[in-house]
């Protein structure tokens, strides 16, 4: 590695005015756009790129990795304040932000929530300098065989985030995973259950199905409560925001929650076609597995939101590395940066290594200055973001409600979109009634086509014979570890219900 | 809570156990379907393969389900969690239930004249309406809220993010805005 080139390439980026701008801006409006329920980091970058046209190659990359890295996180304010997840990457960041939230701690979720995406975007910037040209030989190696292990293994962690049951998650992730049959079949084009409806065809979008489940059950939900009389229409959050950045002492509790979800994200980001919404359960699964205190995930803890929010954003690193190194993008948000250092006639690949050796550390920097520009809106903003808690109920459902259909039209322009939502919202509101956890849905969501894709492609390649599997030791890797997770997990969950069971019988003595 | 009083038939054991059996129906009518999918012909793996798996494993885990209710049912402890009430559906007698209905009714009512009347409208009409049923009842912030919220939104969408969002009759704030 040329130091000498590494350590000017830095600081001809972090001394440019025009790059510490237009990163700044552009994490103004990634953490703005990913606040907003249905508006991802990939739209915000899409948007914006014409924006980049008439800039040099660092600034306007500088632009787009603000918005980038700002719509990670700015997705994380909407599932801790309002249970709707901005961005499908902050999906398990409601798990423990939201009820944070509920406890009066929003604040402290979403400086805890900052923090750790900042953290986690830092280790995956590192990472992606000093071991890009290996990860990416690494998960380059990967045919339909890993990927479907992949897959499998993302899937094996449904068992953590089940909650109390189970049966019960895993009955959720196997309907999550048929919802994905819905609409054309991705190999033959057959139909499945469209019953002759055309909007059917294209199946179902996942963000209005994530609003739905998230956003619109928590309102019919909370009018539930309050017309019921168990929540007050008046309530509303008193926190008192005294610091932006979370206090040593919890920083000292979520480091190794932090440290291995930067690098989980950044691993999991340099495999093409796995992103950040892969990344967040699984991180989410492996620290709750490793913690001394299982039973206290999932009930508003810190770790919890530094697990998958570290995990969040080390993927913009990740996904950065097998588009520098081998031209082809990690994710839908480098495959539109693809298309900008096209633009400027640069071509990334091994050979950009050779050629273009200053612009790739300026990259690496660029992408340094985004989190450091992340950081800084964050800190600007959290006692802003969180006086939307402030608000009484009676205010603050309606608002979600309008805000969240909009985010479900918005996606892809269309009102069936919106109907999705609302059928969505009922099914989450019923699930939640009856204790079917939501979190395997939106993980089968996820997984589900790249499960039935590379299956169905494996299973082509090989006349039908799965035993072949076993040729392919990467995935014989991924499947010997997702039958640990599972089993592990399955343990860990009887820890759970033991710990829970004595500390309800400690109470009642 | 944890009460000898809950009767069975309100536990949420039972709950479970009819939640197993609708699961059960759900999954025979998904089988069903399958059989209506097109064959692929030379095709290692059907169209049809991998929803039915999903189906069988889905179907595997409702019937743990079902023994698992019909267990506790049978040797149910006033300390065990699932001898605890279950939620209702019953909005005859629970006002929140019919509440939540109603919001449902809206939503459904909002997605129909969403193109015709413009996400303006039918927001202004929808969070009004939310508003007062949940306890906010002076006019002047019903109003200004329901109105302002949706209004805001519509032109964050259309002027900053490109989103062109039906507006209905208010059609011409589109032109008022370009103008501006």
């Amino acid at each position: 590695m040329d130091w000498n080139l590494l350590f000017s390439s830095y600081s001809n980026v972090f001394l440019d005015p025009q790059v510490l701008l237009m990163t700044l801006l552009g994490a103004v409006g990634g953490v703005l756009l990913g606040a907003i329920p249905g508006m991802t980091a990939t739209m915000g970058v899409a948007l914006l790129i014409p924006f980049s046209f008439g800039m040099d190659l660092i600034p306007s990359i500088g632009l787009l990795l603000g918005i980038y890295c700002g719509g990670m996180y700015g997705g994380s304010i909407s599932a801790i304040l309002i249970h709707a997840p901005g961005t499908p990457s902050a999906a398990a960041t409601l798990l423990d932000g939201y009820p944070m939230a509920q406890k009066g701690e929003a604040g402290r979720a979403l400086s805890v929530a900052m923090f750790s995406s900042f953290c986690g975007g830092v280790i995956g910037a590192l990472i992606m300098t000093f071991l890009s040209p290996l990860v990416a030989k690494v998960a380059m190696k990967f045919t339909s065989a890993e990927m479907l292990m992949l897959a499998v293994f993302g899937l094996s962690v449904i068992i953590s985030i089940s909650g109390k049951s189970i049966s019960k998650g895993l009955i959720s992730a196997f309907f999550g995973m048929l919802l994905c049959t819905i609409g054309l079949d991705p190999t033959y084009s057959k139909q499945r259950f469209t019953f002759g409806v055309t909007s059917l065809k294209g199946g179902l979008s996942f963000i209005p199905v994530l609003i739905g489940l998230f956003a619109i059950a928590e309102v019919i939900a909370g009018v539930e409560r309050i017309i019921a009389g168990h929540e007050s229409a008046y309530a509303k959050s008193n926190e008192k925001i005294t610091r932006v950045l979370p206090d040593g002492k919890t920083i000292g509790q979520i480091w190794p929650n932090i440290f291995s979800g930067g690098i989980i994200g950044t691993f999991i980001g340099a495999i093409p076609g796995a992103g950040g919404d892969i990344a967040v359960f699984v991180s989410y699964a492996f620290n709750k597995g490793v913690s001394k205190h299982p039973e206290k995930w999932g009930t508003g803890i810190p770790n919890g939101v530094a697990a998958t929010e570290s995990a969040n954003n080390g993927c913009s690193g990740g996904a950065m590395i097998p588009l520098l190194s081998l031209g082809v993008p990690g994710d839908s948000v480098t495959a539109i940066l693809l298309g900008a250092f096209i633009m400027k006639g640069i071509q990334p690949g091994p050979m950009m290594y050779v050629s273009e050796l200053p612009t790739v550390y300026k990259v690496f920097a660029a992408l340094m200055l985004a989190n450091l520009a992340m950081l800084l809106v964050g800190c600007a903003g959290v006692r802003i973001f969180a006086k939307i808690v402030s608000l009484e109920k009676r205010m603050l459902y309606p608002i979600i409600l309008v805000v969240s259909l909009l985010g479900a039209f918005a996606i892809n322009k269309n009102v069936y979109d919106v109907g999705v939502c609302v059928f969505f919202g009922v099914i989450g509101w019923l699930m939640n009634k009856y204790e079917f956890p939501l979190s395997p849905i939106l993980l089968a969501l996820i997984l589900g086509p790249m499960c039935e894709q590379n299956f169905v492609r494996f299973m082509d390649l090989n006349q039908g014979n799965f035993g072949a599997i076993l040729n392919y030791p990467i995935a014989v890797g991924f499947f010997v570890v997702a039958v640990g997770v599972v089993i592990f997990s399955i343990f860990n969950q009887k820890k759970i219900e033991r710990r829970e069971k004595a500390n309800k019988a400690a109470a009642a003595e | 809570m944890v009460s000898l009083e809950v009767k069975k038939t309100q536990s949420k054991a039972f709950a479970n156990l009819i939640a197993s059996l609708a699961l059960i129906v759900f999954e025979i009518w998904a089988w069903l379907q399958t059989n209506n999918i097109k064959t692929a012909k030379n095709a290692a793996v059907q169209p049809s393969t991998f929803p039915r798996i999903m189906i069988i494993g889905m179907a595997v885990f409702t019937v743990v389900l079902l023994i698992q209710s019909l267990i506790k049912l049978g040797s149910m402890k006033t300390d065990d969690p699932l001898a605890e009430k279950a939620e209702t559906l019953n909005f005859i007698k629970d006002k929140g239930v019919l509440a939540a209905l109603f919001v449902v009714l809206l939503c459904c009512v909002y997605v129909y004249f969403f193109k015709s009347l413009g996400y303006v409208i039918v927001s202004f009409l929808l969070s009004g309406i939310i508003m007062w049923l949940i306890g906010l009842r002076k006019p002047v912030p019903l109003i200004l809220i329901s109105a302002l919220v949706p209004l805001l939104m519509w032109l964050v969408f259309y002027k900053m993010l490109k989103v062109n969002i039906p507006m209905g009759p208010l059609q011409f704030l589109r032109e008022l805005v370009d103008k501006i």
